[in-house]
């Protein structure tokens, strides 16, 4: 068996060609699905009978709050993949999904402030999911701190990647923590493992904007990715070759 | 004599030799404490209130701040490189000082807290509750700050960013015992909440000892 398909992700000049054209196919398909999806959303499916059209920032809430989540999993992956592998492209990988996690924290929070005026009468409440959230953030925040800190990016990789492994042990705990501590938010729109309590008209627009928020994630963490190993391999040949070229 | 003996006392005489590092602390926690009356209210029934939380507060924050530099000497003077070289595990050697630090410097923290208490109205049983779960938790939070303390090592310009980067771990330490106490105050069973609450300073004090001893790894030469 050929271990080409495997080496060749540690070259980061084949990365940059290749994350090109991926970003290109994720950002046109992310863009159709959340054109359909906002517009679904915001202008056709029916009004909720007890928050009318408030309740339509539910389209960017939920899939920014799920992708805040869910983009430190897979950090927590590519730090695996760093100690296991010591594939430097998996630490490229963590420091784009720190910045991008963090930037859909922060949206997850706003716009969840913003949904929470008309709905709760006010933008903040010490509530079970906003304050894990907020927690998250600093998580996030942390790391981004601990990678600025130190200046060898290898060595800033590896410290990046131990907090970021017990961070995963520890999130649930501090997930299941917090809901114990206090919980007044609705419960979750969107479970996997259950019915949604919604009607369709009103979720699958929701789904696809789910789908289209998460091919936008992969859009941006590539293109943050690309932006970092050329930063990283200022000094290779092919870089000068490329920035000759422009 | 033995590595672990000859650590001992060599801490030892280090704590001896600084006694600043273990009255700062406290002077900071009683501080803090101070300033809460001032800036609220003399009123002993709001303050025995809040006050066993605001004694809770002051005394992560005051933990935080002696734990922050928990490697630093040890680093700069070259001890941690020796300690590659023992025959022994590095996560051991690191659990051996975070032992140390704990009894050296984060017990007389808890000792004096109940003086704290009283200045604050805080009635005797949640006191008790309170010395209990600060006994309980802060091994936790020792492990956790020293984690924070390793990370940065190599970093010159890194301020408090270990403080900064680990304090959202604490959060499930502050909530149990926040709950111990609640409990306490009502006087309702804390047991339960205790046990979660030991339960969560174990499995801390046995894996975060490798995470740090990691993050120390990692400083010392760069590449394992």
């Amino acid at each position: 068996m050929s271990w080409r398909w495997f080496h060749q992700w540690g070259s980061p000049r084949w990365f940059y060609e290749r994350a090109g054209r991926w970003q290109l196919v994720c950002g046109w398909l992310a863009l159709i699905l959340l054109v359909v999806g906002s517009l679904w959303g915001l202008g056709f499916a029916p009004v909720d009978y007890q928050q009318g059209n408030s309740y339509r920032i539910i389209y960017l809430h939920v899939p920014v709050a799920f992708l805040a989540q869910a983009m430190y999993a897979a950090m927590a992956v590519c730090a695996v993949v760093l100690f296991v592998w010591k594939m430097k492209l998996a630490d490229v990988a963590m420091q784009a999904i720190a910045v991008t996690g963090l930037a859909f924290t922060v949206l997850s929070l706003v716009s969840g402030a913003v949904w929470g005026k008309p709905t709760w009468g006010t933008y903040w409440v010490w509530d079970a999911r906003l304050t894990s959230m907020l927690i998250l953030g600093f998580l996030y925040l942390g790391l981004i701190g601990l990678r600025a800190a130190i200046q060898d990016p290898d060595q800033a990789g590896k410290a990046c990647g131990i907090l970021v492994l017990v961070g995963v042990v520890n999130l649930p705990i501090i997930k299941y923590s917090v809901e114990w501590w206090n919980t007044l938010h609705q419960p979750a729109s969107l479970k996997l493992t259950e019915k949604p309590t919604m009607p369709a008209s009103m979720w699958m627009p929701l789904l696809v904007n789910i789908l289209g928020y998460y091919i936008a994630a992969a859009y941006l963490v590539l293109g943050s990715m690309r932006a970092i190993v050329i930063g990283r391999e200022r000094r290779a040949s092919w870089v000068k070759e490329l920035v000759g070229r422009a | 004599m033995s590595i672990e003996k000859r650590m001992l006392a060599r801490e030892l005489k280090l704590a001896a030799a600084r006694p600043g590092d273990i009255f700062k602390p406290m002077w900071f926690l009683m501080l803090v404490i101070s300033m809460v009356p001032l800036a609220l209210s003399p009123d002993s029934v709001l303050l025995a209130d809040i006050g066993s939380a605001m004694i809770w507060v002051a005394t992560l924050l005051a933990l935080l701040l002696n734990t922050e530099h928990l490697f630093q000497s040890d680093f700069s003077d070259g001890v941690l490189e020796q300690w590659l070289f023992l025959d022994r595990p590095l996560a051991w050697l690191v659990g051996l000082k975070l032992i140390v630090h704990w009894l050296f410097h984060v017990v007389p923290l808890i000792c004096i807290t109940p003086i704290a208490g009283l200045m604050l109205s805080v009635p005797t049983d949640v006191l008790i509750a309170l010395l209990m779960t600060l006994v309980v938790a802060t091994p936790a939070l020792t492990c956790f700050s020293g984690l924070g303390a390793a990370l940065t090592l190599g970093s010159s310009r890194s301020g408090i960013l270990g403080v900064l980067v680990m304090m959202p771990l604490f959060v499930p330490v502050v909530i149990l015992a926040a709950g111990v106490l609640i409990r306490a105050t009502d006087g309702s069973e804390i047991l339960p909440l205790m046990a979660l609450l030991g339960a969560f300073s174990l499995v801390a004090a046995t894996l975060v000892p490798i995470a740090v001893s990691a993050a120390i790894r990692l400083n010392i030469g760069g590449s394992n």
